[in-house]
């Protein structure tokens, strides 16, 4: 029946995640306080994040054992939103600053 | 494709239109991360709106995140996590029939979440204390930048909208809460706990986010 | 056959022809009665009537609005409104035609009926959700009328800031009644995506089920990626208003050209959601009214998921003259000519179904003739507009709005009034008069060029859109497209009065009017409750016109309607009962 066909995701890989956030947690606050130049900055705050982002989603949220199409339902999304910044970004960053020090 | 089931009739927890309990459970499931796409959208315009802004003013951003307590971010960071891992513990504990397991975690979920809110609340409460508020009613004069108000009014914008996200989930494990304790869930059957835990899930990634881009200036 | 049983882990099943029953006594319409009955129904059917019950309501409140705003037209000065009223009437006809008809009409109102009949499934995959989509459309349109009620809105439909910051009208009340809607929408989306991908009957491959719900496949994944970020868009000019948070308005530090991204990265998406059920519709008509396969299946299938995925690439072309940098302007152009590809592929190949079909001039497919003439001149002016160095002079003249309306009205209307009328049958059961219809068709064909094609000439020789007085000049356009819009106004009434006429007194409808293969018509008219008293089984795509009718028409044999009705399907071999494990 259905419940012998669901993973069952066992204690030791839950905590052993759980761990891992909180580590990446502490690396994140830490990687802060050496206050890197930017660009580096944002891009380990953002790596770390990711990383973390992708824990959940794999372990906690089991996309690991699922099915693929919910995976690349959250890869959309994420392409999208990717779109949706880039694009702003195209117009921001490229225009003529006509009045000085807006 | 479903296979219909012969031998036995539906179960109660089997809706009409649906075969059987699989087609069920991985509709629920499917319909549920569609959802957070939408979700993902949603706060995506906030955190657009945040690059544009911060690609233009990095230095107030800098500057202005400065007057966030990374110690206090640093906290609610860990205990969303924690309830992240209780939600999971308590969907296990309901694929293995352990009833009381399962109120227990969704007790602590629930506990953390308070927590969570709690310690934004007085976050909030100390900055409107120095004048910083939203907009128009900024008047906070600790930093030298026309803009300052800027960083700010995302701030309680975004974090904002995420504890209204953390009180809607906080309803939804007590309505679980009330469904374990009724007996509701078993192994057969658990897809309120498996979806409403994917939506709880999506509220910690989201902080997850939201605690580099302001905490984490430098 | 015993011992093969043993050896072998196929299960064999009984299928067996079940031919749809002509003038049924049980129906979805008399399955539970009341009022109450109607306002908590769970069935995707009764919503998808609820649904375009609301829907025509407001295409009439919308359409008041615009023979308002055409009359006003017919003096260069003004005629009997006044300059404020002016803009408020086409704010609201716009907002009232896209969020509360257009956006919903075919995906809403006929998709909720059709789909799940069209995949074989007894009802949509969430039809509580559904139910939930229904009544935020009605909350939402009734936070709209409020907005309306407290003295209305000035902005445009597309609300730019800094003006709705800074206007006093009713724009916060406004957008949270779009914001609202907006999650109807996206729940609709969000059901009809898992629909489509879990409740298949047994045999219907991706390459078996229908155009149209490819479209409302295409339509959903659009819906449900572009909506949350208007509803966010929204909420912010609203927090604006309210907080002044300066994210939009110049004057407190924010920027306008960042709401015009932010808007218009879904509502360039939205027309597409508004148009591609329509060619869903149209594909259906097309195959239908020439008994011939479609041309090119999976041209037409993927083009639909192309232009959902390209849609969001090319929203800047409302921006060319906004002030956004030429880089952006440059590589929106570029990829909105990319866009009109796909669309393109479709009309070669609905153009090819055609060739050599067995052509039935009735009147859905009269209706699917004006689409297919109207959208070409307004797809084609798109493209006009997609050229920048043109753009810039055409931007916000009435070419725009006439461009506008030949897809939405020209294009999406007409097919929503063809699949209307094709589908009229299994919604009502019965048929309306055919050669109403058809008169009813070519006055509106008529009345819409007359009211249409002159805004083309007069926009490109500058007549400004939203402008309550004109130069001298233009008043003959302007009065022959007002003349125009009485026309088209009177065909959409006849439209109505004819269809609702029909409920009444109309000829019973057969359960397969037109002699399609689609899953639908294998079902009594109007449709059972639970569409279908057995399990579908599909071993032909829906325009195999050269099989034979009744292999359209399988099902397990002794399955039931999914109410506990002989849920147990016996094998009959060699006359012994086995049962199946």
């Amino acid at each position: 029946m259905s419940s012998s066909t669901h993973h069952i995701t066992s204690d030791k890989i839950l905590l052993a995640v759980a761990g891992s956030l909180f580590l990446l947690t502490l690396l994140t606050a830490g990687v802060h306080f050496l206050e890197l130049p930017q660009p580096w900055s944002i891009i380990a705050a953002m790596t770390i994040a990711v990383m973390k982002g992708s824990l959940v989603a794999m372990f906690f949220m089991g996309l690991y054992w699922d099915k693929r199409f919910n995976s690349m339902l959250l890869i959309a999304s994420l392409a999208f939103f990717g779109l949706l910044v880039g694009y702003s970004l195209l117009d921001t960053l490229f225009r003529r600053i006509v009045i000085p020090g807006f | 494709m479903a296979n219909h089931s012969t031998a036995t009739s539906h179960a109660d927890f089997v809706q009409h239109h649906f075969v059987d309990a699989e087609q069920q459970f991985d509709s629920a499931k499917m319909g549920m991360w569609i959802f957070l796409v939408t979700e993902i959208l949603f706060f995506g315009g906030l955190f657009a709106t945040y690059t544009v802004f911060r690609v233009m003013h990095p230095d107030l951003f800098a500057e202005a995140s400065k007057e966030l307590d990374v110690l206090w971010g640093t906290v609610n960071t860990l205990v969303l996590i924690g309830s992240s891992l209780t939600v999971a513990m308590a969907i296990k504990s309901a694929q293995l029939n352990q009833t009381r397991n399962v109120a227990i975690n969704l007790c602590i979920t629930i506990v953390l979440a308070f927590i969570f809110l709690m310690i934004k609340y007085f976050n909030w409460m100390h900055h409107f204390s120095l004048g910083i508020y939203p907009g128009t009613a900024y008047s906070f004069t600790g930093i030298d930048n026309p803009h300052a108000s800027i960083f700010f009014s995302l701030y309680y914008l975004m974090t904002g909208l995420h504890g209204i996200h953390v009180i809607v989930g906080i309803g939804i494990m007590t309505w679980l809460l009330v469904k374990t304790l009724k007996g509701e869930f078993n192994s057969e059957y658990y897809t309120p706990l498996e979806i409403g835990g994917l939506y709880w899930h999506l509220v910690d990634i989201i902080w997850i986010f939201l605690y580099p881009l302001f905490y984490l200036i430098h | 056959m015993e011992t093969a049983e043993k050896t072998s882990n196929l299960k064999k099943i009984q299928v067996q022809r079940y031919k749809p029953e002509e003038d049924p006594k049980d129906h979805y319409l008399n399955a539970m009665k009341g009022i109450w009955s109607w306002l908590t129904t769970l069935d995707h059917k009764r919503i998808g009537v609820l649904y375009l019950c609301s829907i025509t309501f407001f295409f009439f409140v919308g359409g008041l609005m615009a023979l308002m705003i055409r009359t006003e037209l017919w003096t260069p000065t003004a005629t009997f409104i006044q300059a404020h009223t002016y803009n408020e009437l086409f704010t609201l006809h716009g907002s009232i035609m896209i969020f509360l008809f257009l956006v919903p009409s075919v995906p809403a109102a006929l998709g909720n009926f059709i789909l799940p009949v069209q995949l074989g499934a007894k009802d949509v995959a969430f039809p509580r959700l559904n139910l939930l989509s229904y009544y935020l459309y009605i909350t939402g349109a009734a936070i709209v009328i409020c907005a309306i009620l407290s003295g209305g809105v000035d902005t445009g439909w597309t609300f730019y800031t800094p003006y709705s910051i800074q206007t006093s009208t009713a724009v916060t009340i406004m957008t949270f009644g779009v914001f609202v809607i907006g999650f109807s929408s996206i729940l609709t989306g969000v059901n009809f995506i898992t629909t489509i991908h879990k409740m298949r009957a047994p045999g219907m491959t991706w390459g078996k089920i229908s155009l149209f719900s490819w479209s409302l496949y295409a339509t959903s994944i659009m819906q449900i990626l572009a909506t949350p970020v208007l509803a966010i868009t929204l909420a912010l000019v609203a927090m604006e208003r309210i907080m002044g948070v300066g994210i939009f308005d110049p004057s407190l530090g924010g920027d306008p050209v960042l709401y015009q991204h932010m808007f218009w990265f879904y509502s360039h998406p939205a027309v597409y959601i508004m148009i591609v059920p329509g060619f869903g519709v149209v594909s259906e008509v097309i195959t239908t009214f020439s008994k011939k396969h479609i041309f090119g299946y999976w041209a037409i299938a993927l083009s639909s998921l192309s232009i959902a995925f390209i849609s969001f690439l090319v929203w800047g072309h409302h921006m060319f003259v906004s002030g956004q940098s030429a880089m952006a302007s440059m590589v929106f152009s570029f990829l909105t000519f990319m866009v009109g590809i796909p669309t393109g592929i479709k009309m070669f190949n609905w153009a090819a179904t055609l060739y050599k079909g067995s052509i039935k001039l009735e009147s859905p497919l009269l209706y699917i003739f004006g689409f297919f003439f109207l959208f070409l001149v307004g797809g084609i002016t798109g493209i006009v507009l997609s050229t920048v160095a043109l753009d810039v002079h055409l931007h916000d003249t009435y070419y725009v709005v006439a461009h506008f309306h030949f897809v939405m009205v020209g294009g999406m209307v007409m097919a929503f009034l063809a699949g209307l009328h094709y589908w009229w049958p299994k919604i009502t059961g019965k048929m309306y008069n055919e050669k109403l219809a058809r008169f009813t068709c070519g006055l509106i064909f008529i009345g819409f060029n007359v009211t249409f094609l002159p805004q083309f000439v007069m926009g490109a020789q500058g007549m400004p859109r939203r402008y309550f007085n004109y130069i001298e000049q233009f008043q003959p356009f302007h009065q022959v497209s007002t003349v125009g819009a009485y026309m088209l106004g009177l065909g959409f009434f006849i439209v109505f009065v004819y269809l609702v006429k029909s409920i009444f007194t109309g000829e019973k409808a057969p359960a397969n009017p037109w002699g399609s293969r689609g899953l639908e018509f294998q079902v009594p008219s109007p449709v059972p409750a639970h569409n279908f008293e057995h399990i579908p089984v599909i071993v032909h795509g829906p325009y195999d016109y050269h099989k034979p009718m009744d292999e359209f028409q399988l099902g397990i044999a002794g399955s039931g309607n999914g109410h506990g009705n002989t849920v147990d399907a016996t094998l009959k071999t060699n006359g012994k009962e086995i049962k199946a494990e």
